[in-house]
């Protein structure tokens, strides 16, 4: 039981609870030290500084004071309460589930600690778990129309569709006024109810409900998506076709919509005059539509897609599309077409040059269309399928005598160099695009990509911090990481490991498996914020995304990256640290010496560039950056190894490789690098656990014994 | 390309395409908040014609807008807010910053009743300048001075979304209309597909006209000097959102206070 104050210590303790919610630590602090002045056993005012400063940084003191505190006050739920707060905030979530679950026994009462737990349920999965504590919680408050709905989600995730849609049904009858038609949570979970009808395979009745119940629903595009969807279902094709027109007068660039009409409308798919008949008409009624031009372009063969490719080209060309490649190159997969579309561009090349077509385009301009299509032929010639990197060159320099300025030729230039295998002409091709326009961060983005690709770390970071901000503490980097810029992290990594820096590699792919953690955990504040906004699908789109988080090829190339890293120090153990062990693919001791030259240059450069930043940061304007300050007050935010150091030095590269392993495997199981792997991993484990160490580290340990 | 409906597994290709085109970058949290409090006002554009490389690859956004409505209004009226729009510099010039736009636009008013919308553009964007002015209608309402992190100024601009709601009541007028002389003789129903195209449901006919209205108000025009045309992207902007709410994660009205108290 909790030990109970006087009245005046009474009121302070609510004051340090108010203190801690405003944020206002140390006044928090100096309110609990008040009342330990009286009372120097209270575990309650002891947990709640310990609470207060865990949220100050101070974990380790923190964890101390509680678990005294509990100590004191076994069967007090303030300190079990605060004990699970703990561990949440230290992402031990398991303990945290046990400590509120010790806590309700005490207090079974408490909405507070209910919905804590409820809440790190759902975070960590635990279902039936959820179910049980939202079931408890709508009865503590069944007035409330959320309680419903997050029962109704709990049963929906655990897999029990009809139990799900009866807890809406339920809440839906109990309602005695008529919600208003701009009550966006009662129009939410109608859509929701809906889903979950539709879920359950029951298409017919979806419709119904769909056509009655969700009527005048708020969500206008979802209620006409899903009539669409279901009406095709149902096989009511008139009513469909008519459904999918509606779609597309709505949003006419989305694909799906043309293919839902022409499968209503019954047309044949080899019957392309009819199905482009579907397109033209509104190709000619919305003159700037786009996809109505181009997605017969799938479809159609033979002459028919020779002459819609022609005028379909010219249009872009005309226009000074510079998109037109990116969005036709999928045509490539049908050799047709692949040789096709270069044939058409030739020949308008030619009929401009012959000015054929002069009497038309009085007022045209004549080199735009010119220029456009070389731009096209220079991006044909470079691309995998249809790839000639002489013509490539010929194409763009051609094209680049019309418009020497253009930063998309340049571009395509230092890509043709990439395709040559000329690292280092690419990136000065791709710095000359940079600065034909030095305010557009894309092309920015592009200089420095390419300079990594060509292992130049230092100049690309330089070339990114031109347009990261400039007052965050740590330099560009620091603003990159901050931002979970992955692109980067990644390129960096790889550049890195490429120079033979083992250290700042694994650092790099470590940032990119801490922002997966972290975007895994982003979800937390939405298990209650999303039932409060009453956007109920969205929340439970996200919540299965979140449950595919790691499959994400951002994860797959760092952790593929990684592994390989670890397993290059596990076959080549680097002395008795192993410090900046060099990736080793090499056959001969010369190579080797080699690598490990450039790796010890690296290392310096990288340390050097690490100070001068630090020197930088240093000498900023402590006025300006209000970030530092906070940077400052947080410890956490302090690296103690950041150059990788200590992670290149690990006893333990297959445990390491393990961690970033696990996900790969289990989210990427098709992906065939890393199956591989995996293997590579496994096997050799299986080797390494068969004997009582490596070789390597069996000498070592019985050296250490003489 | 494809323009649809955000979602949340698109985000982290948006956040990329954010961090790839604008200086102005927010935590993936941020875009998950726009995409859990309004989904239905952002929308991406994305690349369909890249052959997919592994079994895991995921739709590459090429253009995206992120809106949002405006939580408590300093003005009390109901109005949305454009976070940040951009589309790659390879995908330009095929209006999809219109189209991307007009979608929200139409969502804004359709679920939550916006009166209007308001953004923020860089005063050298021209580009996006003509886009919101030119071809959206929006009118500047005042320059903020300093508004961007490195220094330059914003004008903050406005679009009335009244003509687009009153499309939106005669559209559902119509289509309620439609409904009752269907209910009249259902049984003429089954010819519908063919003689009914001409017809339009719902909102779509609102969308329809504004389509209609803009014609030749491209974002790059044709025949423009080539030289110049290659400088002006299609449209570009975003608006650099408050410190508490983008850059420092903020959301802060979104994250749960640990409470303790129990009454």
């Amino acid at each position: 039981m909790p030990q109970p104050l006087s009245t005046r210590e009474a009121n302070l303790f609510r004051t340090v609870i108010r203190n801690y919610e405003d944020k206002q630590y140390k006044r928090g602090l100096k309110a609990a030290e008040q009342i330990l002045k009286k009372n120097p056993k209270h575990g309650d005012t002891m947990s709640m500084k310990a609470l207060i400063m865990n949220a100050q940084g101070k974990t380790d003191e923190a964890f101390a004071l509680a678990k005294e505190a509990l100590k004191i006050d076994m069967k007090s739920h303030i300190c079990w309460h605060v004990y699970g707060i703990l561990y949440r905030t230290n992402k031990n979530f398991d303990e945290a589930i046990k400590a509120y679950r010790f806590a309700l026994k005490l207090e079974p009462e408490s909405h507070q600690i209910q919905r804590d737990l409820a809440i790190l349920q759902i975070q960590m999965r635990d279902y039936p778990g959820y179910v049980q504590s939202r079931f408890l919680m709508l009865k503590a408050r069944p007035q409330l129309r959320q309680n419903w709905t997050a029962l109704a989600i709990a049963y929906h995730l655990e897999g029990n569709l009809q139990q799900a849609e009866n807890i809406l049904t339920t809440y839906e009858k109990s309602i005695t006024t008529a919600p208003l038609k701009t009550d966006f949570e009662n129009s939410e979970a109608i859509l929701y109810k809906n889903s979950i009808i539709a879920e359950q395979g029951d298409i017919e009745r979806a419709l119904e409900h769909l056509n009655t119940d969700a009527k005048n629903s708020l969500d206008r595009l979802a209620v006409m998506d899903l009539r669409a969807q279901y009406l095709s279902q149902l096989g009511r094709k008139p009513e469909a076709a008519k459904a999918y027109r509606a779609l597309i007068e709505r949003n006419s660039e989305h694909p799906a919509y043309y293919k839902g009409l022409t499968a209503a409308l019954d047309i044949p798919n080899d019957d392309e005059a009819a199905l482009k008949a579907v397109y033209d008409e509104y190709a000619q009624k919305w003159p700037r539509c786009d996809a109505a031009k181009r997605l017969p372009l799938d479809f159609l063969t033979g002459d028919e897609f020779r002459s819609a490719a022609k005028s379909y080209l010219t249009l872009m060309f005309e226009k000074g599309v510079p998109s037109t490649f990116a969005n036709l190159k999928h045509l490539y997969a049908d050799s047709f077409k692949r040789d096709t579309v270069p044939a058409v561009v030739e020949e308008y090349v030619k009929e401009q040059e012959s000015g054929a077509d002069d009497k038309e385009k009085v007022n045209g301009d004549r080199s735009k269309g010119k220029g456009s299509a070389l731009y096209f032929l220079a991006q044909h010639y470079n691309y995998h399928l249809s790839r000639d990197l002489t013509k490539a060159l010929e194409y763009v320099e051609k094209a680049a005598e019309l418009d020497p300025k253009s930063v998309e030729l340049q571009m395509t230039k230092a890509r043709i160099f990439k395709h040559q295998g000329d690292t280092q002409k690419a990136s000065e091709a791709m710095d000359q695009a940079r600065l034909f326009d030095t305010r557009d961060r894309y092309i920015n983005s592009k200089a420095g990509k390419y300079q990594l690709r060509n292992n130049e770390n230092e100049k690309a970071l330089a070339t990114l911090g031109l347009f990261t901000r400039q007052e965050t503490v740590g330099g560009p980097l620091a603003d990159l990481t901050d931002m979970q810029c992955i692109w980067f992290l990644t390129e960096d990594g790889e550049a890195w490991q490429r120079r033979g820096n083992v250290g700042l590699a694994l650092k790099r792919f470590h940032t990119i498996y801490n922002i997966f953690d972290i975007w895994q955990e982003d979800q937390f504040d939405f298990h209650s914020f999303s039932l409060r906004k009453g956007q109920i699908r969205a929340y439970v789109d996200m919540v299965r995304w979140e449950d595919q988080l790691r499959e994400h090829p951002f994860y797959f190339r760092a952790a593929l990256d990684a592994v390989r890293i670890y397993l290059s120090i596990f076959d080549k153990p680097q002395g008795a640290n192993g410090v900046n062990g060099v990736n080793g693919d090499s056959a001969n001791g010369e190579d080797a010496a080699e690598k490990k030259k450039a790796a010890k240059k690296a290392k310096k450069e990288a340390q050097k560039a690490e100070r001068e930043a630090a020197e930088k940061a240093a000498k900023q304007d402590p006025n300006k950056a209000t970030a530092v300050k906070k940077d400052a007050e947080d410890p956490k935010k302090k690296d103690d190894d950041p150059n990788g150091l200590k992670l290149a030095a690990t006893s333990d590269p297959l445990g390491d490789a393990m961690r970033f392993l696990g996900p790969l495997l289990q989210f990427s199981p098709k992906n065939i690098d890393g199956q591989i792997a995996g293997f590579d991993v496994y096997i050799r484990r299986s080797k390494s656990s068969s004997l009582p160490c490596p070789p390597s580290h069996s000498v070592e340990s019985s050296l250490s014994f003489l | 390309m494809d323009i649809r409906l955000l979602r949340s597994s698109d985000i982290p290709l948006i956040q990329h395409a954010n961090l790839e085109n604008l200086p102005e970058n927010y935590f993936l949290k941020y875009y998950l908040y726009h995409a859990l409090s309004w989904p239905q006002l952002s929308y991406v554009a994305v690349d369909v014609s890249r052959p997919p490389k592994t079994p895991y690859d995921y739709p590459k956004i090429v253009g995206y807008v992120l809106a949002k409505m405006e939580e408590e209004p300093t003005d009390g009226v109901q109005h949305g807010h454009i976070t940040s729009l951009s589309v790659m510099r390879t995908h330009r010039r095929l209006g999809i910053a219109e189209k991307l736009m007009r979608q929200a636009q139409l969502a804004m008013v359709e679920t939550f009743g916006a009166q209007y919308i308001s953004l923020h553009v860089r005063v050298s964007n021209q580009a996006a300048i003509h886009l919101y002015r030119t071809t959206l209608g929006f009118q500047t309402e005042k320059t903020e001075a300093k508004y961007y992190a490195d220094g330059e100024d914003a004008f903050c601009m406005k679009l009335d979304l009244g003509p687009i709601r009153e499309q939106v009541q005669e559209a559902r007028a119509a289509a309620e209309e439609e409904e009752k002389q269907l209910l009249g003789d259902g049984e003429k129903k089954e010819n519908g597909a063919g003689a009914d195209k001409e017809k339009t449901n719902g909102a779509g006919a609102a969308e329809g006209t504004a389509e209609e209205l803009d014609e030749g108000e491209a974002v790059g025009e044709v025949g423009r000097d080539p030289a110049k045309s290659a400088a002006a992207a299609a449209a570009q902007a975003d608006t650099k959102v408050k410190v508490k709410v983008g850059r420092g994660l903020g959301v802060g009205e979104l994250v749960e206070r640990v409470e303790v108290k129990h009454s």
